[in-house]
């Protein structure tokens, strides 16, 4: 592939112990693509993710470069300054406060003493909202998280991660435990990051989930790559037959 | 995408404190239809104004440690040993109000990050720590006192007692300083980054920590305010009576408390006001002085209390349906 990888994994193993987690992984993420992580539990999605947004550290002789540059010891502040944005699979949201304070939590708009500029980052907030795909007329940045459907918070923990900047937008099994409309709601936010030019990497149990958005299927087993390949290169039913396959292997071992 | 109408077309932001206002009228109009000689009296407002300030101060400071998903049960007692050092500096300097107070406030702060250490660093219970420190210290200050009472009557005519706890016209300046107070801790609480940090404290610390907010940081600041707070009312006990006694702190407990949730601010924290914090500090001031002003024998004025909070979670809940947690 002549494009520059924005994100390159070399040779990134992680173990527990005498465990091995991740075992020699190789993987390059591009600009404006969505690649689907998948994989059965134990596979090593969670332990792949924790290292792509630095809050596990690969084992010595694994690289992380960002277009090109190697990065020395890989932490989340390095992630989140470059423009690597996770979004964790408990959302990480506070449900009695609004939209746009979760949005700007931790990075609010203020002035010299401290103060919020509310009316700029409520303004903001619809931008973004907007942006992602919300069309309610219901809710405005000023409604509380819990009053909003489990897809419309993931919506806004979307927009937390693509507000300042993000190259990267990392998605820890986002649709999981939702309703289909929820999670159709969700499939479509993760369609505009990718409009949008960011790499979106896609955690998934769920294979439908994983095809209907993916550019690339990355499917681990026990912490290897075991299959790397374009959407085009499978059809649905042998990308569901694949993980079948893979899951019973592993029930055999 | 989830669309229903809301039922009450009041912010939500406002939901507390109008609840809160709307049990405050009501007892009000009772208070004034019983005793409408009294009530109608400004005599009765200006003996009120008294006492509210006091509450106001050390509820204003509590909102932030109830919110933050704390409690600090502790401020009466740190009353009580800030007013001891307090007035234990002012007959050691002779009356200088200059070294006394710096003294004071520096115990209330240290008060505040042992709670706060006890708390926030070593993870233990806050209800039950403060509690065991409220004793701990009121102990501490009679072991120090030694059931003395200290009088300053030369304090009364000085420059500093009329601002502290003078009168302008016929509003008592501590008062107007517990305003000043309420509506700068009213904006640090609702617009200030801060403010934020401690909802989110007592909302999803995990969440604020994801994000990079400093949560111990934020909860030692809250119990920082409480022992300020504390200090800030000794001193103008000592001023207003002119005198110490070690039973200064006795009394605020339970009031101050019913004063937070009669305002609004649930027990859950993540949320809060400080504008019903004050009105429900104006509810407990108000049953104290009113119960009696309009004949009723004092004992009712626990029993006010309690149908106070009770009923107010009424107004909360129809107000804003969540506040009663």
């Amino acid at each position: 592939m002549n494009r520059e990888a924005l994100v390159s994994l070399v040779n990134i193993s992680k173990t527990y112990g005498r465990v091995y987690a991740l075992e020699d992984i190789n993987l390059e993420f591009f600009a404006g693509e969505i690649v689907s992580l998948v994989g059965d539990n134990g596979a090593g999605k969670s332990t792949l993710t924790k290292i792509i947004s630095g809050t596990e550290k690969p084992d010595d002789g694994g690289e992380i470069s960002l277009q090109g540059e190697k990065v020395l010891k890989w932490s989340s502040a390095k992630a989140r300054s470059w423009g690597i944005e996770t979004v964790f699979q408990n959302r990480a949201l506070s449900e009695q406060q609004t939209i746009y304070d979760n949005v700007f939590l931790g990075r609010e708009i203020t002035n010299r003493f401290g103060f919020v500029n509310r009316k700029q980052e409520i303004e903001e907030t619809e931008a973004l909202m907007r942006q992602i795909g919300y069309t309610s007329k219901v809710w405005t940045p000023l409604s509380s998280v819990d009053k909003l459907s489990g897809g419309e918070r993931q919506g806004v923990a979307i927009a937390r991660a693509i507000l300042f900047d993000s190259r990267m937008v990392v998605l820890d099994e986002p649709t999981s435990a939702m309703a289909l409309s929820e999670t159709a709601e969700v499939l479509e936010f993760i369609k505009r990051l990718k409009e949008s030019g960011k790499s979106v990497v896609f955690i998934s149990h769920n294979p439908w989930d994983a095809y209907a958005v993916a550019d690339r299927f990355v499917i681990l087993e026990r912490g290897k790559i075991a299959i790397d390949c374009p959407k085009g290169d499978l059809t649905v039913d042998d990308f569901i037959a694949l993980l079948h396959r893979f899951a019973k292997k592993d029930a055999k071992k | 995408m989830k669309a229903t109408t809301p039922k009450i077309l009041l912010p939500e932001r406002y939901r507390a404190v109008v609840g809160a206002l709307f049990f405050f009228c009501i007892m009000l109009l009772l208070f004034t239809l019983r005793s409408p000689g009294v009530f109608l009296d400004i005599g009765i407002y200006s003996a009120i104004f008294l006492s509210l300030p006091l509450f106001m101060i050390l509820g204003l400071s509590l909102v932030f440690c109830v919110v933050a998903g704390e409690i600090d049960l502790s401020f009466p007692s740190i009353v009580t040993l800030t007013g001891f050092t307090f007035a234990w500096t002012l007959e050691n300097t002779g009356n200088n109000f200059l070294i006394a107070t710096p003294c004071s406030l520096l115990v209330g702060v240290l008060c505040g990050l042992l709670n706060a250490f006890l708390v926030v660093k070593l993870g233990l219970s806050s209800l039950i720590t403060t509690l065991g420190m409220n004793f701990a210290l009121v102990g501490l200050t009679q072991i120090l006192n030694q059931g003395q009472i200290r009088t300053f009557e030369e304090l009364n005519d000085t420059i500093i007692r009329t601002v502290l706890v003078g009168s302008t016209g016929p509003v008592p300046n501590q008062m107007l300083w517990a305003l000043v107070l309420a509506v700068i801790l009213g904006l640090v609480f609702h617009r200030h980054k801060f403010g934020l940090h401690v909802r989110i404290c007592g909302d999803n610390p995990e969440a604020g920590r994801a994000m990079g907010v400093n949560i111990e940081a934020t909860k030692t600041i809250c119990f920082v305010f409480v022992g300020v707070a504390s200090s800030i009312v000794a001193i103008q006990g000592v001023y207003l009576n002119s005198t110490y006694f070690s039973t200064v702190g006795d009394g605020f407990l339970l009031p101050v408390l019913a004063a937070i949730f009669i305002g609004g601010t649930p027990v859950t924290g993540g949320r809060g006001t400080i504008g019903g914090m004050v009105v429900g500090a104006a509810t407990v001031a108000f049953i104290q002085t009113g119960v009696v002003a309009s004949g009723l024998d004092g004992f009712w004025t626990s029993f006010g209390f309690g149908l106070a909070v009770v009923l107010s979670l009424f107004g909360h809940r129809k107000f804003s349906g969540r506040l009663t947690r």
